[in-house]
């Protein structure tokens, strides 16, 4: 009984997949930005200063 | 037809009148609490309990106000083509574990309503599943097969099943945009419930056309074959109110409007270009991927310059919905966790103002219900914290000072919450009664009954959905992931036993808080019965209400009379149903 069941089975997969193929026309979708960066300047930037190694004489 | 800067001048004053109404209805809440609060000593807890109210009453009476603009404004004309459909229309209908026969069988009619138009050969069915279960997916292939034959549909019904569910709704149409998108000019994008008359889809097109700076065009779906109680009621409260809250909402977000998801049209190279959805950073609740991707893609369409377009006069368009109290608070659990999500998001770069205000009103959607029960629990507390009442408080004068009652404060601000939460109901029954919309609902009376029963309803399960809400929310910034259930659909019948289950943390809710209010507010008591009864009844509301409705309340006109697309859904359901009974019985 499976050993009948599988091939028709097999071939009704077969068939869906073949008749519902989706037309092959690709189209690009960039993923977009969404995520906030704060902006690293005054503060940031002064921090930052403190932080090079000085270079000595 | 309205020009565009007469629409946006129209679209800034209904914003700015409904924004400062709001706050103003919001201050006088505040003020008015204050002076009661203060009554009795002025601490902490007053301001604290004052501005809680505050943050509620905006809440409230954003709502209030939307539905006022909606009574008083009327869709503007918009542009429509009458030439022929250029391009191709691709109708996605997403699935997820879903019924197939009940939704292929959606299909089925849809394309045979569209046959009726004599346009068919402009629209393509693409059904995109994403489902996990492998019972289901067979099935789905069979009844793909069936669908085809009963249609003629090869070369038009396509049918794709994804391994993985990346992105899940979002990336299931992004999936499809990314294989097959340059094939079409625009995408309807439906739910598996969703079902859409052939004449409406035409008619969206027609609007895109004729609109070319139009990305996404959104129509107001109308809820269908509601059977329970409370899905009726549901049913009733959408076909009657909603079409005025989305007009007042229409006239306020003009160019930025909503997307709900599905039963819209989008224009294809806009959204393939705008909407490409990151993952967030971090881990799901807050990170991963986006759940409520719908308001965040009408959000990036305005970004990139699209107009995103709510049309309330667009009839023809449907959906179903919960049956029960459970089942909407699963749903509502999802969009729970995805507007909160949207707390990310409020500073993306380069979004419209309107946009991230559309973010918080989704967030306040969720919060505000949290908002009156800490000022509940606030309340309660607040007599452990004042001072004891002096009555001599003038040195050297022998008579007590008794402090004047601040009863009739309290009872003004009861009567201002509940204003704000019936008055607009009931002026649409009484725009509704003097334009005739009641007909369809039964004629003036039946009407009359069904808003003050629905109006007794909302208000007695409304304590069940403030706690379900506060957990939901507790459970978001707890860090908890809600996953992505399939939605039940179909009967919703719950036994007082699965009621009991749901809702018995909400019955010890209710009665803590009765407990706590009789030992150190008992004045307080007879004000909390409205909120902790219903509490204490939870399992028999949500089990009294799942069960079959068959009351003439809350007749709708798609009750009195189904629209064609559903007619003839139901005679495919009925042909499909004899075959599976025939192959049943051999």
């Amino acid at each position: 009984m499976m050993e009948v069941a599988k091939p028709e089975q097999f071939d009704l997969d077969h068939l869906a997949e073949e008749l519902g193929k989706l037309p092959n026309a690709p189209l690009a979708m960039p993923v977009q930005d969404l995520e906030y960066r704060p902006q690293r300047g005054g503060l940031w930037a002064a921090l930052r200063l403190t932080r090079v190694r000085k270079a000595g004489h | 037809m309205a020009a565009p800067a007469a629409l946006d001048r129209r679209v800034l004053l209904t914003r700015t009148l409904t924004l400062t109404a709001a706050i103003l209805a919001a201050g006088l809440g505040f003020v008015v609490f204050l002076q009661f609060g203060a009554s009795d000593g002025f601490d902490a807890f007053d301001v604290l309990r004052a501005l809680l109210i505050f943050a509620s009453t905006f809440w409230l009476a954003w709502g209030a106000f939307t539905a006022l603009a909606g009574l008083t404004t009327r869709p503007p004309a918009v542009p429509r083509d009458a030439g022929p459909l250029q391009g191709m229309t691709a109708i996605l209908v997403p699935v997820y574990n879903e019924d197939p026969v009940a939704t292929f069988a959606r299909i089925a009619a849809m394309d045979a309503s569209l046959r009726a138009t004599g346009q068919r050969d402009r629209f393509h069915f693409a059904i995109l599943s994403d489902t996990r279960n492998e019972e289901v997916a067979a099935s789905e292939r069979i009844w793909f097969l069936r669908l085809l034959a009963d249609t003629h549909g090869e070369g038009r019904i396509f049918y794709r099943r994804r391994t993985n569910n990346k992105g899940r709704k979002a990336g299931n149409i992004e999936d499809f945009i990314k294989r097959s998108g340059a094939a079409y000019t625009f995408a309807i994008i439906l739910d598996a419930d969703s079902l859409m008359e052939g004449d409406t889809m035409v008619e969206m097109v027609r609007r895109m056309q004729a609109a070319p700076d139009l990305g996404l065009l959104q129509t107001l779906p109308t809820v269908i074959r509601a059977r329970s109680r409370f899905g009726r009621i549901m049913q009733f409260a959408g076909a009657f109110y909603s079409p005025i809250f989305a007009r007042g909402l229409a006239m306020m977000q003009g160019r930025t409007g909503p997307f709900w998801g599905h039963n819209a049209i989008v224009r294809v190279q806009a959204f393939a270009q705008s909407c490409g959805l990151p993952e967030l950073a971090g881990r799901p609740p807050f990170g991963g991927h986006i759940l409520s991707h719908d308001y965040v893609e009408a959000a990036l369409l305005a970004r990139a310059g699209w107009t995103v377009r709510v049309d309330d006069d667009l009839s023809g368009s449907y959906e179903e919905a919960p049956e029960n109290i459970i089942d909407h608070a699963k749903r509502d659990r999802r969009w729970c966790q995805g507007n909160l999500q949207h707390s990310r998001l409020l500073m993306a770069p380069g979004l419209k103002a309107w946009s991230r205000f559309v973010f918080l009103q989704g967030i306040l959607a969720y919060i505000a219900p949290v908002f009156w029960l800490a000022f509940l629990a606030a309340s309660i507390a607040a007599p452990l914290f004042s001072p004891p009442i002096d009555y001599f408080p003038i040195e050297y004068w022998p008579f007590p000072v008794i402090p004047v009652s601040q009863v009739s404060k309290a009872l003004l601000l009861a009567v201002g919450v509940g204003g704000l939460l019936f008055l607009p109901k009931l002026l649409i029954l009484l725009d509704a009664a003097l334009r005739g919309r009641t007909r369809g609902f039964g004629g003036a009376i039946r009407t009359l009954q069904s808003t003050l029963t629905e109006l007794l309803f909302s208000s007695i399960t409304a304590p069940v959905f403030l706690m379900f809400q506060t957990r939901s929310v507790l459970q978001v910034l707890r860090g908890a992931d809600g996953g992505w259930p399939a939605q039940t659909r179909g009967d919703g019948t719950l036994s007082f036993r699965d009621a009991w289950a749901a809702s018995h943390w909400i019955v010890t809710t209710g009665g803590i808080v009765l407990a706590f209010a009789q030992w150190l507010s008992p004045q307080l008591v007879p004000w909390l019965l409205p909120v902790a009864l219903p509490m204490v009844l939870a399992p028999v509301l949500i089990s009294w209400s799942s069960r079959p409705s068959r009351t003439t309340l809350f007749t709708t006109p798609a009750e009195r009379q189904a629209p064609p697309v559903m007619a003839l859904h139901d005679r495919v359901l009925t042909r499909w149903g004899a075959d599976l009974d025939q192959r049943d019985a051999a």
